[in-house]
């Protein structure tokens, strides 16, 4: 359930994971999404191993079919990542593409 | 002191659109306490394994909404472990018993999951990932096909393989009267559905279903009394990406660890196992984290028998109802009373529960 107060108090998180590298460990495309997801269908969902040890899982965006492959390079960027709240304000996460 | 499973009874898994969830624990716990031969004021308390009550039907307080239904007036708990919910029951009622508080115990696992759209199923059944994993649009096949990739770049896993446990799967629940789908699957087939979250396709995946589960535990050794002879959890991290390992569930490895020990068994000494195959790669994993097989190896012949009920897959996937269904299932191979699908002359079972993508897993062995 999206909240502006959660949105509010992630923002920080957000912005400490922003323009880190990293390589593809595993991925999938996700074909039937979640409700707050089934106008991005299909997109891919990845597993990456940032420099400095951390993984995350997160979208791919910006791509081509060839980036989908383990070891290819990516960046974390910041996106909108779920349609706004009802009460209007737009949740951002962490994405990746090729760098 | 032992535990002894006295009852035990599961309702039709499916699509039960007519069948409300008070009906299926009332059909299931009465059915369980006839089977056990035990009158319902007997018992002490009850435990239930649910897991999207809240999410999808509104309702919580599963304790006492159930124990009005059931006409218990005893202490009652819903116990929530996503998929494990029902293994986390039985764990719970268990040491319920061990402690000495109470000598009898209804558990009963339930899930209505049909009454409600697949997106938002989809979405509530993401309440057992991590916040990471949801901000990414992640599904479960999604989490599990990302594992079942870097199972198949390790150990040369393919699609028809994964596909071979769906169709071995349906023709185990072909056999089960309680089944959701009792028809013969190919491996065309299964290959052939639509994909879902690639590698994984329609039908590599168990299904959404309703369903729920009962067991009558005592302290007291009955006429057709099964032992539980070990009952372990163990907990591994919320997300996938805070794994140490992604080409096993160590959750699974630990807890059976433990479970084998306690039971003073071997995985090779198992004649009947039921199994968390939420999705075919799941299967794959779990016969390799049990010590079924060796890393890559589950497609080779071994003496235990597995999921004979059809599994998540066959049998239908009720969540909270699961792992109580499991431990019913192995009760019906220890008494000789299976049917059909009868594993001959099982002596020794064990069920393996689940929770999201490994965080929890639940091991019961039960002994004849």
């Amino acid at each position: 359930m999206q909240s502006p107060v959660k949105i509010w108090r992630n923002q920080k998180n957000i912005a400490s994971l922003v323009g880190k590298t990293g390589t593809i460990l595993s991925w999938t495309i996700v074909r039937v999404p979640p409700g707050d997801f089934t106008d991005q269908a299909p997109y891919p969902v990845v597993l990456v191993a940032l420099e400095g040890g951390k993984n995350v899982t997160c979208q791919l965006v910006d791509y081509d079919e060839k980036h989908l492959t383990f070891g290819q390079k990516v960046i974390t960027i910041i996106r909108r990542v779920m349609h706004p709240d009802p009460d209007g304000v737009i949740p951002y996460g962490i994405k990746v593409k090729p760098a | 002191m032992h535990i002894y499973v006295t009852g035990a009874a599961t309702t039709q898994f499916g699509e039960l659109w007519g069948v409300s969830p008070r009906s299926l624990a009332r059909g299931s716990v009465l059915s369980a306490l006839k089977d056990a031969d035990t009158e319902p004021k007997t018992v002490q308390a009850l435990f239930v394994g649910n897991m999207l009550s809240g999410m999808l039907g509104g309702q919580e307080h599963l304790g006492a909404f159930f124990a009005e239904e059931l006409g218990f007036s005893v202490p009652a708990f819903k116990v929530e472990g996503a998929c494990a919910s029902g293994g986390l029951a039985m764990h719970n009622a268990v040491n319920s018993l061990l402690s000495g508080q109470y000598e009898t115990v209804v558990v009963l696992g339930i899930e209505k999951m049909t009454d409600h759209k697949p997106e938002d199923v989809a979405t509530a059944l993401m309440g057992a990932g991590s916040e990471e994993e949801r901000s990414a649009g992640a599904t479960f096949p999604g989490l599990y096909a990302i594992l079942a990739r870097i199972h198949m770049r390790e150990f040369g896993t393919t699609e028809e393989q994964m596909a071979a446990v769906a169709v071995k799967n349906h023709y185990h629940a072909s056999l089960n009267p309680n089944a959701q789908f009792h028809n013969i699957l190919t491996v065309e087939q299964v290959m052939r559905s639509s994909r879902v979250a690639d590698p994984l396709k329609l039908l590599d995946c168990s299904p959404i279903s309703d369903g729920a589960a009962a067991v009558v535990l005592t302290t007291r050794k009955m006429k057709r009394s099964i032992e539980i002879a070990s009952s372990v959890v163990a907990t591994d991290t919320l997300g996938l990406a805070q794994r140490k390992s992604l080409t096993e569930l160590a959750a699974t490895r630990m807890a059976s660890d433990k479970a084998y020990k306690i039971a003073g068994v071997q995985a090779a000494d198992i004649d009947v196992a039921e199994v968390h195959d939420c999705f075919t790669i799941a299967q794959i994993l779990a016969m390799e984290d049990l010590g079924f097989c060796k890393k890559g190896e589950s497609a080779k012949k071994i003496h235990t028998v597995i999921n004979p009920s059809g599994g998540l897959k066959g049998c239908g996937h009720p969540v909270g109802a699961t792992g109580v269904k499991q431990v019913v299932e192995l009760v019906e191979h220890l008494r000789g009373t299976a049917g059909k699908r009868q594993v001959k002359g099982a002596k020794v079972g064990l069920a393996h529960n689940v929770g999201g993508s490994g965080a929890t897993a639940v091991i019961h062995i039960l002994k004849k």
